[in-house]
């Protein structure tokens, strides 16, 4: 197998992608592969009625810290745009990761179909290998 | 001139708690018609859901089916920002259908203009996925069956939002022509002036970005300068807007600052790309504030109907007016490249 030297993993606020998050830090760790965190603000975003992005980068902070990795190892990054495409678009360059990292579910409710599920769509479109962690 | 409208007009059940895509658009639209006191003028179309085999010359079939039944199980947030009902199936394929019926109903006549009242909006839904608070592409269904009659369709989008669905779907189609003006850094966060569509349609997408607080006279200038030039090469027999008014300036989904005299003269634009009589609709896509949407349905109608119309005075002054000359030459560069990327693949 390749040596992994970067892991992108999907972050939108929800507990699942928290969960995912942790495990693509751990896998960091080990690795020692960088790490970018992949936030999409959607539409709703803007008006403060959804997530709020300044809450992202301090969440993010924070999760780091716990899992011992050095701020030096891992960025996030914010895009315009849906989660799907945001994180296939790691899979390129500059990011260029070797591994997507996906909660099971995010915003969306129905596990288990492709209407509301990243993970799946992720699977579906990745050029390259997609870690799918399930919640806790 | 005849107006032939389509209102889905029972489109109450698609909703979501604080979702600003919201009933009352629908509405607040129409109340642009009303404002016009068109009285015979004013011509409903008959309603119709798109058939399976309508939607299918522009999604997949498995999205269908998944969308469909995702629905009928009650639905729910499909993701960050677009969500579903059990009612939404049947609303989605009114609202796609919509065109379809003013489309026909402008053949019967051979005059008039059409205007798509209808929602959700269409112009983000992919070929295989529903995104930003659209379900099934209104406006891509109308023109793929255009182009299944033979026709050549230019569609222009003056969203604030870049249409990608759109985009994506007629990416590699000859017969239709994309262009969009939005607000850009935005979602979806495609359409960049380099995006110029696929080997076999190069050049018939047309993306002119914005920054944010750009006013009427460089949405203007995009129009006579990048988009007019590429339809007049590509020879459109019909002409079909991507009408969202999220770009005026009262709209909070984002930043560009159009005032409703705006969509008049952009209006006024669009309808002399058409080739003859009854073959320009507009399709209602975004546009949240009301009163904002209401005044300016009004004015881009009221310009092409020419219904006199008078409201706020045009916007000019924003920035954004120098950045057309950067995206014309950025899409020259575009088409360029590609060109000689196609020749050397097609030497090798
Ligand atoms: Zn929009």
């Amino acid at each position: 197998m390749n040596q992994v030297t970067s892991i992108a993993v999907g972050f939108d606020g929800s507990v699942e992608s928290e969960t995912a998050l942790r495990w693509a830090a751990g896998m960091a760790h080990e690795s020692g592969a960088s790490l970018t965190v992949v936030h999409a603000s959607g539409i709703l975003e803007r008006l403060g009625s959804a997530f709020d992005p300044d809450v992202v980068p301090e969440a993010v902070e924070s999760i780091m810290a716990q899992e011992g990795i050095d701020p030096s190892r891992y960025h996030w990054v914010i895009e315009e745009g849906d989660a799907c495409s945001a994180l296939l678009a790691c899979a390129s360059p500059p990011v260029n990761a070797q591994v997507l990292v996906v909660g099971s579910r995010g915003h969306g409710k129905r596990p288990g179909t492709m209407i509301g599920s990243v993970s799946l769509e992720v699977v579906q479109h990745a050029k390259v290998p997609v870690v799918v962690v399930p919640g806790s | 001139m005849v107006l032939i409208v389509n209102e889905v007009f029972d489109d109450a059940e698609h909703e979501s708690p604080e979702h600003p895509e919201r009933p009352g658009r629908v509405q607040a639209a129409m109340a642009g018609v009303a404002d016009l006191h068109l009285g015979e003028d004013l011509v409903v179309a008959p309603r119709h859901s798109a058939t399976r085999a309508e939607l299918l010359r522009v999604h997949a079939g498995g999205y269908l089916d998944e969308l469909g039944a995702y629905c009928y199980g009650g639905g729910g947030d499909i993701d960050q920002d677009t969500y579903a009902t059990y009612d939404s199936w049947s609303i989605a394929t009114l609202s796609a259908g919509a065109g379809l019926s003013v489309v026909a109903e402008l053949q019967r006549r051979g005059e008039g203009v059409g205007f798509v009242a209808a929602r959700p909006p269409g112009h983000h839904a992919l070929k295989d996925r529903a995104m930003g608070f659209c379900l099934l592409n209104n406006v891509a269904v109308t023109a793929a069956a255009l182009v299944n009659q033979g026709e050549r369709v230019a569609i222009i989008d003056w969203d604030v939002h870049h249409g990608n669905g759109t985009q994506q779907i007629f990416w590699d189609e000859p017969n239709v022509l994309y262009a969009s003006m939005h607000q850009w850094p935005l979602f979806p966060g495609s359409g960049a002036a380099s995006e110029v569509g696929g080997r076999s349609a190069l050049g018939a997408t047309i993306n002119v970005p914005l920054p944010e607080g750009a006013t009427g006279d460089a949405t203007r200038r995009a129009l006579d300068e990048v988009i007019a030039p590429a339809v007049d090469a590509f020879g459109p027999t019909w002409v079909l807007v991507s009408a969202g008014f999220d770009a005026h300036r009262l709209d909070p989904m984002a930043d560009l600052c159009l005032s409703d005299a705006d969509y008049g003269d952009l209006a006024a634009r669009v309808s002399r790309f058409v080739d003859g009589p009854g073959r320009l609709a507009f399709f209602l896509e975004g546009g949240y504030e009301f009163g904002a949407l209401r005044a300016s349905v009004a004015s881009t109608l009221s310009a092409v109907l020419d219904a006199g119309f008078s409201g706020e005075p045009r916007s000019n002054g924003g920035p954004g007016y120098e950045q057309i000359n950067r995206v014309k030459t950025q899409r020259l560069a575009a088409i360029e490249s590609w060109t000689r990327e196609y020749e050397k693949e097609g030497q090798s």
